[in-house]
């Protein structure tokens, strides 16, 4: 088999060897054509020699100002990988809706050559193309749009995609994000990854004072009602302890019955009457016809105190289990429909 | 191997070379064909002229594309030849490792090396290979003694074998919580898109030195075929040579399901279409499937990655959805 030709990774390693005598021709053309030009041979041109030198004085001085556009960068993920990737990503592979969701939220989006499935959030990322799912992608539409970096989450994407990706010399910056703080993490290095560093810590602080906002109302009570959040209709499944939901559920002022060491635990029917969950949350994973399905079948044991005060609720599933900015409307969906009394208070 | 008459010889190569023509249209379509449109002149053009026309289409091609096409080619070998090699074995046309339980054992072991934690190569494989092995082992003293030549009883044991291993699978599976679930789900269903250039050669190198052993008693076990004592008299070590042909075959096959998953029912199109084409004799008929079983895979992958309109599905589906009726047609027959 005949050995592929990899130029990427050549002109990377040309850039960051030998700086200034680049082969790269993509983003300063006008500049190389200078250079190229400098070697003088003619001895009665010489005397011109001085002349000349002043503007390729100027010439080298912008490319080594501009050059720090085309050098490689070495950053460090969020799983402490080390990639290699040009300062400038300009065609990005979002591996997961989470990752989309924040590219849009720090107004990157031009910068987006690919989502995966189910990357539904804002509706523009729907008309973008797609890879596959985020589980099972599509390695060679990745390869074909050409990305000069693919963003991962570790909880999802294959680690044998990754490495083939890397294989591939397509660089794979990898966010590992598992509650509110590396959240805002991920939003602040990708941030920086793409040139957005005000819009991405501006993103954190409004996300940090919406959270305080939410705290500073829940600290007003001592009553924590039980709460179950249903993620899996059949079989019944709850949130553990170490899930975005759970941290979701504590802030907003509930106790997470499921809390536990399995992450997403399976309940039987008995025991979450056993349980006896004075509020009832069912992700909207389908439609409100589901919801009114579920609701009547629950209704029939109105001894959970859940159903004899009526506060079975369904909420928007990609606002609980998306590590984005979106979490905090999640916060507040939940602080509302677990402490509804701190609200008419205010009115 | 046995091949002192020139005719067999002649004959064998003319077979051979038909059929890698047939090999080596599939592989080209194979590495035409995929999720994004570079059709098949780029790919004439990146091998005949050496240089593609760009860096991007040679990379779909040579290193997405070629080792996937190179994988399914390895693994439709491996199981054709697995089926061929069970149905002369065990004297029954329906045997095939897939329905013997012997791809489900190989998987219970490779999802237990997985869970476990294991490298795919050499932890994951020696695993399935124990998992393989066990089954095995559980058929042949299930069907032990003069019952092993009636294939009901073979049958059954196998759909008992294989109810066993899918309820420990399941088991397995319901143990699981993290995000590997997915990817086990995906991959039990025959997943060829995992594995790189390297890895494959890996697995050649694994596989081809089984090729040759199969190949070397390609001739005991056509007197195999003969009846027990027909082969005794003809000077055949009968516990020699099943012990080494169950052993080789049973290796190969977790070696493949440890790196691809469950694809069903190869071993049971291949072994017998060729035998309807080309007679029963062995010395032709094991290497034919191995040439034809790996065109046989390269189309029937081929088709899990173009007939969905958005991803791809497991080849495993292909298989099945070709080798189960075919199954059925064949026990109505045989049991005419």
């Amino acid at each position: 088999m005949k050995k592929p030709v990899s130029r990427r990774r050549d002109h990377h390693n040309s850039f960051s060897s030998q700086l200034p005598i680049g082969k790269d021709d993509a983003i300063c053309p006008f500049l190389m054509k200078e250079i190229r030009h400098t070697p003088i041979r003619d001895p009665n041109r010489r005397f011109k020699f001085t002349y000349l030198a002043i503007p390729l004085l100027v010439v080298l001085g912008v490319f080594f100002a501009t050059e720090k556009l085309c050098l490689a960068l070495q950053v460090t993920d969020q799983l402490g990988r080390t990639v290699t990737l040009s300062d400038n990503p300009q065609r990005i592979i979002a591996m997961a809706p989470s990752i989309t969701e924040i590219i849009f939220a720090l107004g990157q989006e031009h910068r987006l050559k690919g989502v995966t499935r189910f990357s539904d959030f804002p509706s523009e990322a729907l008309l973008l193309p797609k890879v596959g799912s985020y589980v099972h992608l599509d390695l060679e539409k990745i390869v074909a749009l050409k990305p000069d970096l693919c963003l991962a989450v570790k909880d999802g994407n294959p680690i044998e995609v990754i490495q083939r990706l890397e294989s591939l010399k397509i660089p794979v910056y990898a966010v590992n994000p598992t509650n509110f703080t590396s959240v805002m993490q991920a939003v602040v290095k990708i941030g920086e990854l793409l040139d957005a560093t005000g819009k991405a810590n501006r993103l954190v602080r409004s996300m940090n004072s919406r959270i305080q906002h939410v705290k500073s109302l829940v600290v007003k009570t001592t009553h924590r009602p039980r709460v179950f959040f249903q993620i899996g209709i059949n079989p019944i499944v709850g949130v553990g302890t170490r899930t975005f939901i759970h941290e979701l559920i504590v802030l907003a002022g509930g106790r997470n019955l499921s809390e536990g060491p399995i992450p997403y635990p399976r309940f039987s029917r008995e025991q979450i009457l056993g349980l006896s969950p004075e509020i009832f949350i069912i992700t909207s994973m389908a439609r409100e016809k589901t919801f009114d399905k579920i609701k009547a079948d629950w209704d029939r044991w109105p001894d959970m105190p859940a159903v004899r005060s009526n506060r079975m609720f369904v909420v928007d599933s990609n606002l609980f289990d998306r590590p984005t900015p979106r979490l905090v409307d999640g916060l507040e969906v939940l602080v509302k429909l677990i402490h509804p009394e701190l609200f008419e208070e205010k009115r | 191997m046995n091949t002192q008459t020139p005719a067999l010889l002649r004959r064998l190569l003319a077979v051979s070379f038909l059929l890698s023509l047939f090999l080596f249209m599939a592989i080209i379509l194979g590495i035409s064909i995929g999720s994004t449109k570079s059709g098949i002149r780029s790919v004439l053009q990146s091998l005949l002229g050496g240089e593609a026309s760009d860096s991007m289409a040679s990379t779909i091609i040579w290193q997405l594309r070629f080792p996937r096409v190179l994988l399914a080619g390895l693994v439709g070998a491996t199981l054709s030849l697995g089926g061929l090699v069970f149905q002369a074995i065990l004297r029954n046309p329906l045997a095939e490792p897939y329905i013997l339980g012997i791809s489900g054992g190989a998987a219970v072991g490779a999802i237990l090396g997985i869970l476990l934690g294991f490298s795919r190569f050499i932890g994951v494989s020696l695993f399935a290979f124990a998992g393989s092995a066990g089954t095995l082992l559980m058929i042949l003293v299930m069907s032990s003694g003069q019952t092993i030549l009636k294939k009901d009883s073979l049958l059954l044991s196998g759909v008992m074998v294989n109810a066993f291993c899918s309820a420990i699978i399941m088991f397995l599976l319901s143990l699981t919580q993290d995000s590997r679930l997915h990817n086990i789900i995906f991959w039990l269903m025959g997943d060829l898109s995992m594995l790189d250039i390297r890895h494959v050669g890996i697995l050649a190198g694994l596989i081809f030195p089984c090729f040759i052993i199969v190949f070397w008693q390609s001739h005991s076990m056509n007197l195999l075929l003969l009846g027990k004592e027909m082969a005794q008299s003809m000077g055949v070590n009968i516990r020699a040579v099943t012990l080494i042909l169950l052993i080789t075959t049973s290796f190969m096959v977790s070696t493949t399901v440890s790196q691809v998953g469950l694809l069903g029912f190869v071993g049971l199109v291949i072994p017998h279409l060729l035998r309807l084409l080309l007679g029963p004799d062995h010395r032709i008929l094991v290497p034919s499937c191995i040439i034809g079983g790996a065109a046989y895979m390269i189309i029937c992958d081929l088709l899990a990655r173009v007939l969905p309109q958005q991803g791809e599905m497991p080849a495993g589906v292909i298989t099945a959805m070709i080798g189960a009726p075919m199954f059925i047609f064949l026990l109505k027959r045989s049991g005419k």
